[in-house]
């Protein structure tokens, strides 16, 4: 209940957040991003070279900054896209990358708390949450899927998503949803499963966590055009048997994904970043350096 | 040259209905492979094509007693078809395991390997005195799955394709083409011809010319559907409009298989299948075993083995930790062993030293027999 309660009082003053999106190429992150900010954040990638289609592309970290407005409430929401994540013949590199970045921005923080005078422009980077777009096999969590989860895990809330879902069938979808889940249990992957205490909490909240749990990895299909659907205009991909709707939530979990992320739990994946990873972090750093110097 | 042209004829316009004869009782042989990453719809594909469950669906079970071993196997699955008393010897190849792991480097090598040995295999076979028994499993056509980004093909795409295009009749193929909106199909279609053409990779193509006119027209339509979409399934399902197809079933609509206008599976059966078989087989025997039994020729001599690099690295590292291993056993061995040896040693002195000592003693008992003796016997005498 407590972020309901600052919720009424950052009103005013608008909310920070900072979401990191990872995935392979292809798997419509861009187009998730863009769509959840309704608006051309991310530009469309470049068509390379044909000739140059064999060269690897390293990752690179780009962050975009928006400005929303949620019902009235201002969100100085902050993308970071990770182009080039998986698209190498050996991806073993990327994952420092990634962790680097973001240890990058705890440090900041870390040496910012230190000083004897702050500065009270100071930008707050850390990123709270960490979009991971699975790749829609139809079979179970790969190698590299695996391996990025159990590395990042500990320095931020991972949220595993499932892109373009509109590759499934409704059973498909549901199977495959099982079975990625059996993988995260089975490999230890402490993803952030919105979690609440079946005592302390209200019923509203328990359920409300509860089902968006039973969602987990959320099913998504990204799209920027609209197109007409019995009258109305509607966010949708269009194909010869049918019309695939954004917003349906019969169709994909993405507006119960948004609702979630900028609305209902945007202060718990704050607290959580800043209450529990930035403190492991700061205490494992801070030891390191104490041992450093003992020796 | 002299032309018969007698009312009847003397039965050489026969020779077609003979020829038939012959092949419907030998039956066919072919050998196609399928590669691409896992979770493409491969399994699904051939199943579909022949319909029958060829090879049967993952087992999601048993992923959890997988042991790490981060290779590329090559499967072989048998079957044999038969259609109006005509058989078809059909050998599919799998590739699991490539494009899976974080790192695929090299990983194409068990599949070229394989390729490759299948020429080889057969060249060694036709220099033998006896060669009327031939097992022939050399590849007729690769079908590359591409994944469906809508973007562009991977650098690992185009390192496999460039390998396979110069050893077997490689066909690329759109997977899970159901996943894009017919625009973005076209956009992505035309990215990969393009790429194909920058890069140089060399697809299948066949003669377009034919007899009849509405071959030459079919024979063009099929090479302007390359790179194939496909979509595949074995289950059948109710289109909203009363239908059973074989489809699959989304809460927006029905996919069909069959359809032209929702993929080119028809298309692609056509050419694997109905019309360019032969082709296929032919053009395997007689340009690509060619060209590998040329380049080998120019270089070895009848009978000679094939000179086998070991370039994997992975192999190295492990050549290098065996003999490390092995180094590392044989010295604790020879320690064992020099300080056994020591043991015996001080061992055997020491046995030594008594003995000397027991020596000693009786040399001095013999000499105070001797003096005890001669002091007795002067009492004799």
């Amino acid at each position: 209940m407590a972020h309901r309660i600052g919720r009424r009082k950052n009103v005013k003053k608008g909310f920070q957040f900072t979401l990191m999106v990872v995935g392979a190429s292809g798997l419509g992150r861009t187009t998730f991003i863009n769509t959840l900010c309704d608006a051309d954040v991310v530009p469309k990638r470049e068509s390379d070279e044909p000739e140059m289609a064999h060269v690897e592309e390293a990752i690179k970290i780009k962050p975009y900054t928006v400005e929303l407005d949620e019902d009235g409430v201002k969100i100085s929401l902050t993308v970071v896209d990770t182009p080039g994540f998986g698209d190498m013949i050996d991806n073993e590199y990327c994952f420092q990358e990634i962790l680097g970045y973001l240890e990058r921005q705890y440090d900041d923080i870390l040496s910012e708390e230190s000083r004897i005078k702050r500065n009270p422009r100071f930008r707050d980077n850390r990123v709270h949450a960490l979009l991971y777009f699975i790749t829609p096999t139809g079979h179970s969590l790969r190698e590299i899927d695996i391996e990025l989860m159990k590395r990042l895990s500990p320095r931020i809330n991972v949220i595993p998503v499932v892109g373009k879902a509109d590759t499934f069938t409704p059973t498909e979808l549901a199977d495959f949803k099982k079975r990625v889940m059996e993988d995260i249990e089975h490999h230890n992957i402490p993803i952030y499963n919105f979690p609440y205490d079946p005592e302390e909490d209200d019923e509203e909240t328990i359920d409300e966590n509860s089902e968006l749990r039973s969602l987990l990895p959320f099913a998504l299909i990204g799209c920027e055009e609209e197109i007409m659907v019995n009258g109305r205009k509607v966010r949708g991909r269009q194909y010869p048997w049918g019309i695939v709707e954004v917003d349906n939530t019969q169709h994909c979990d993405f507006a119960k994904l948004r609702f979630a992320l900028l609305s209902s739990h945007l202060q718990d994946l704050k607290e959580i970043t800043h209450d529990y990873l930035y403190e492991n972090y700061r205490t494992e750093k801070l030891s390191r350096s104490a041992d450093n110097l003992s020796d | 040259m002299a032309s018969t042209q007698a009312g009847a004829g003397i039965g050489i316009a026969n020779l077609p209905n003979q020829r038939h004869a012959i092949a419907s009782k030998k039956g066919s042989a072919l050998t196609m492979m399928i590669a691409g990453e896992s979770g493409l719809g491969k399994t699904t594909f051939i199943n579909t094509l022949f319909t029958t469950t060829i090879k049967a669906p993952k087992n999601h079970k048993r992923r959890f007693n997988k042991t790490t071993e981060k290779t590329v196997e090559i499967e072989i699955i048998r079957a044999e078809l038969e259609e109006k008393q005509f058989n078809v010897k059909l050998s599919v190849i799998d590739t699991p395991g490539f494009g899976d792991y974080t790192n695929n480097r090299d990983s194409w090598m068990p599949i070229i390997d394989f390729i490759d040995d299948q020429h080889e295999s057969y060249m060694r076979q036709d220099q033998q005195p006896k060669r009327q028994e031939l097992s022939d499993m050399r590849v007729h056509c690769c079908l590359y799955f591409i994944r469906p980004t809508g973007h562009t093909l991977k650098p690992l795409d185009i390192e496999v394709m460039k390998r396979l295009g110069t050893r077997v009749n490689l066909i690329p193929v759109i997977a899970k083409a159901d996943t894009m909106t017919p625009t973005d199909l076209h956009k992505f279609k035309k990215r990969i011809l393009e790429v194909i053409a920058a890069q140089n990779i060399q697809c299948y193509t066949f003669p377009l010319e034919s007899d009849d006119e509405a071959s030459t027209k079919r024979n063009m339509s099929i090479m302007a559907a390359m790179p194939f979409s496909i979509i595949g399934s074995t289950d059948d399902v109710l289109t909203h409009d009363g239908r059973t197809v074989k489809g699959r079933q989304y809460s927006w609509g029905v996919a069909e298989v069959e359809n032209e206008d929702h993929c080119d599976f028809k298309k692609l059966r056509q050419l694997l299948i109905r019309t360019h078989m032969l082709d296929l087989i032919h053009s395997t025997e007689e340009t690509h075993y060619e060209n590998y039994r040329r380049a080998q020729m120019e270089t070895r001599k009848i009978g000679e083995p094939k000179v086998k690099t070991v370039t994997n690295p992975k192999w190295k590292e492990e050549e290098e930790a065996l003999r490390k291993r092995f180094t590392e056993q044989v010295r604790l061995e020879e320690n064992r062993f020099r300080s056994w040896e020591q043991q015996l040693i001080a061992e055997r002195d020491r046995l030594n030293k008594d003995l000397e000592a027991e020596h000693s003693h009786i040399k001095a008992l013999e000499a105070e027999l001797e003096s005890m003796q001669l002091g007795l016997s002067p009492k004799r005498k």
